[in-house]
């Protein structure tokens, strides 16, 4: 027997490996965390088996991230221009003037119908380790801005 | 005139190199996974808020149909924990609470049964969760969530100090 004259070439065929690799690639890509601007990912929220996904009809969403000190943290889209002491309310106060001042504006988009800025979704991210008293105190300070529509943000179980 | 004749040419497959594509798309990849951290589902809890003093809301409309208001005392421990659960019925001529102590499964157990007692109609029930000042929002959060599996739908955390509402 004779071996088989001059060189045979082998190559793989690396075209549908390369397919699947891009499509691996696309995946990840679409299921990148895409940041958000209102959501502290610092904040560890309680669990519940009753909480239900944003209702994807409501028009304003507003977040407020509330840390374990009771503090609420606003992100860099709610204090556009300002210095780093302004992104943080310290108090009930701070955040019922701050809620009024975004309550006003929400009125003056929706052609002066309060009731349209009444009806905002107001979601409260706070942590797991908050005391009541500091959640209610930004309750408040909401309502008395004039929000209504108060709920508290959960992991879903 | 003459007619033109393309000239013949040898047929030339061609060799697109794709390896350095697929060394990036590897490269791509990786950097993804690295990177890749799926997110928790996040959802909402519905509640109420406490009503404000004066104005139109406070005022009673004389059609309203008052309703059935359970009125759930919780005492937080100094670490923040439940230590007491309590449960009246508002207006209720027997006015001795219910004492659940700090289960809360029994606090869901006990709900569960009022609420077929009232056989489910949700407009006509109300819980108002008195809440010690110290409870953390964990407890709060398992508190409402109890509440909403038990059938309630409108239910209003405040402050067990009246004054601080």
């Amino acid at each position: 027997m004779s071996a088989p004259s001059g060189p045979d070439k082998c190559e793989p065929n690396l075209v549908p490996m390369l397919d699947m690799v891009l499509q691996l690639v696309m995946f990840f890509m679409v299921c990148a965390n895409f940041v958000m601007e209102q959501v502290n990912e610092t904040i560890q929220l309680p669990e519940a088996i009753a909480a239900k996904p944003l209702d994807p009809n409501a028009t304003n969403i507003i977040f407020l991230n509330v840390n374990a000190a009771g503090e609420v943290l606003l992100s860099g889209l709610d204090v556009q221009g300002k210095g780093k002491d302004d992104n943080v309310l310290r108090n009930q106060v701070q955040v019922q003037q701050y809620m009024k001042r975004r309550f006003d504006e929400d009125v003056r988009r929706a052609n002066g119908d309060k009731d349209k800025a009444k009806k905002s979704s107001l979601i409260i991210r706070a942590d797991k380790t908050t005391p009541f008293e500091k959640v209610y105190a930004v309750m408040k300070g909401c309502q008395l801005a004039g929000y209504e529509n108060c709920q508290l943000r959960a992991i879903r179980r | 005139m003459s007619k033109k004749h393309k000239p013949s040419t040898d047929f030339v497959e061609p060799d697109l190199p794709i390896t350095p594509m697929l060394d990036m798309s590897f490269q791509l990849m990786a950097f993804f996974i690295f990177t890749f951290r799926p997110a928790p589902t996040e959802g909402q809890i519905a509640m109420s808020l406490p009503k404000q003093e004066g104005g139109e809301s406070a005022i009673p409309s004389p059609t309203d149909e008052k309703p059935e208001v359970y009125v759930v005392r919780v005492e937080a421990a100094s670490n923040g924990t439940i230590s007491r659960i309590q449960l009246t019925k508002k207006d209720d001529i027997d006015t001795r609470p219910v004492e659940l102590g700090a289960d809360i499964a029994a606090y869901q157990k006990e709900l569960q049964t009022r609420y077929a007692a009232i056989q489910g109609d949700k407009t006509k029930a109300k819980v108002t969760l008195e809440i010690q000042e110290n409870l953390l929002q964990d407890y709060v959060v398992q508190l409402l969530d109890n509440g909403l599996r038990s059938g309630f739908t409108n239910i209003a955390p405040v402050p067990l100090d009246p004054k601080k509402r």
